[in-house]
């Protein structure tokens, strides 16, 4: 086969790969109804818990509401043994409190993925494969999807959103983004973040009790763990490591610091 | 002839890869089974079985694959994957089944009936690797919607951890067959490799492997489509 006949071949596949990827993007805005109402579900139950909350708390002390509020559940003792008295109590506990972890997890990895895009701009990272590019940017918007349909939740609740990245490990992370200089740099810590994620994700069907919270997560998952497939491919590895998802990279409820 | 291309090393790898997957399946389906609801309901146990039968659909099709010249004399990545997903949905099918047994229910030995129909039709129009991968796609998608779905109803938490952790594997599949399918799309077959050249990847290949932000599941397989009758 020639050179000529060799880019002929990759310029239409090139468009029609760009074409299958707009498909892929109409298909990713029609999961967005359902996604919706999915977090419209979720918010009716925590308005309903938190009606039940208030009157369970009547003539109760306010450092006693979150351990009460998650041991009348009985589902969630991880959460509920890592809920210490603070002066200011959080506005998150129960479920919403991982629903807060979530929204904190998907806007670091919306910032890493941002601060990657920009320090490849200023020819930072050396020269980017488009592919590496356009990873970047897809990622970084599913990311942004999901911390808006978690943040509903927290507005819809009465709750304050997340706005930035409250987390434990986000000055590590900022600082470990800083001393990165190349693509194969930037794709090791997004793969952190985004095995982190699914693994969050996957501990959280089981952590949480609202079914629709449970739900959403399960719908999540998946997409983070295929974040991180990808990624492996990119760094030279096999990209499903795991027969099954494991939970040792899980983030704790703990690393929250609202 | 056929025997001269095998590659031991890779053979090597893939065996010890297989003992490590054996041993992940097995702890992680006793640990399902440890703390085991006793009461779990029937729709659970039916949605394990539709679970198994899935797996044991996947395993079947993945098994005849290998045994086709284009992909055992082929590209030695896609013949590679091959070998190491046959053996995640083995552990998968034996991780279902032993919980549905655990459950009072018995295992699912049988293949699901809706989607070997559709393999059934799709198997005249096999040429190449592009066309198995292509029917891969749809056997990984209709296991990652149908555990996303189960997750969010299995009554039992353990099967809803095990639901949970099978689910993003699957979705894993599917994401590596759709970054194949582009590049063998593409023309550019070569580019299946483990490593690949990253430079050469087109553009659209970063975005092509993760169509949706959230996984669907409106095509999930009912509890009752592979359960046992």
């Amino acid at each position: 086969m020639s050179t000529r006949r060799q880019d002929e071949d990759l310029h239409i596949s090139e468009h029609d790969l760009l074409r299958l990827t707009a498909d892929m993007e109409e298909a990713h805005q029609a999961t967005l109804p359902a996604m919706q109402a999915g977090t419209e579900e979720l918010v009716e139950e925590v308005r309903t818990a938190d009606v039940r909350r208030r009157g369970f708390l009547v003539g109760i002390g306010a450092a006693a509401a979150a351990f009460a509020l998650t041991a009348r559940s009985g589902e969630a003792p991880a959460y509920a043994a890592e809920s210490s008295p603070v002066a200011k109590p959080s506005p998150y506990t129960g479920d919403l409190k991982v629903v807060a972890l979530a929204v904190a997890l998907e806007n670091q990895a919306v910032m890493a993925y941002g601060a990657a895009l920009k320090a490849a701009k200023a020819g930072r990272l050396g020269t980017v494969p488009p592919a590496v590019a356009t990873f970047a940017v897809t990622a970084m918007n599913q990311h942004a999807a999901h911390a808006k349909a978690w943040n509903a939740v927290l507005t819809g609740a009465g709750r304050p959103a997340i706005k930035g990245v409250p987390l434990t490990n986000q000055a590590a992370t900022l600082k470990a983004l800083g001393k990165v200089t190349s693509v194969t740099g930037v794709a090791r810590l997004a793969l952190s973040l985004e095995e982190q994620a699914a693994q969050t994700y996957s501990f959280a069907t089981t952590h949480v009790t609202s079914p629709a919270g449970i739900k959403t997560a399960a719908t999540i998952a998946p997409v983070e763990a295929q974040h991180a497939a990808i990624l492996h491919f990119v760094l030279g590895e096999y990209p499903v490591q795991d027969t099954f998802l494991p939970l040792d990279k899980a983030a704790k409820p703990t690393l929250l610091t609202v | 002839m056929g025997v001269q291309r095998i590659d031991t090393r890779l053979l090597k790898q893939l065996s010890e890869q297989s003992q490590d997957l054996n041993s992940d399946a097995m702890r992680l389906t006793h640990g399902s089974l440890v703390g085991m609801d006793r009461t779990v309901s029937r729709d659970d146990i039916r949605a394990l079985q539709t679970a198994a039968s899935l797996e044991n659909l996947a395993v079947s099709v993945y098994r005849t694959a290998a045994g086709l010249p284009f992909i055992k004399h082929g590209n030695r990545t896609v013949a590679a994957f091959i070998a190491t997903t046959i053996t995640q949905h083995s552990a998968h099918a034996r991780a279902f089944n032993a919980a549905a047994m655990n459950a009072g229910g018995v295992a699912q030995t049988a293949v699901n009936p809706k989607y070997a129909a559709v393999v059934k039709q799709a198997l005249p129009g096999i040429k190449g690797p592009a066309d198995v991968v292509a029917l891969a796609v749809t056997l990984e998608d209709a296991a990652t919607q149908t555990y996303v779905k189960n997750t969010g109803e299995v009554r039992d938490v353990q099967l809803r951890k095990l639901f949970a952790s099978v689910a993003p594997v699957e979705a894993q599949h599917r994401a590596t067959l759709l970054a194949v399918q582009a590049l063998l799309g593409a023309g550019r077959p070569e580019l299946v490799a483990i490593p690949t050249d990253v430079s050469k990847l087109p553009a659209a290949a970063g975005s092509v492997a993760f169509p949706q932000a959230f996984y669907p599941s409106k095509n999930a397989s009912p509890v009752t489509e592979g359960a046992v009758k």
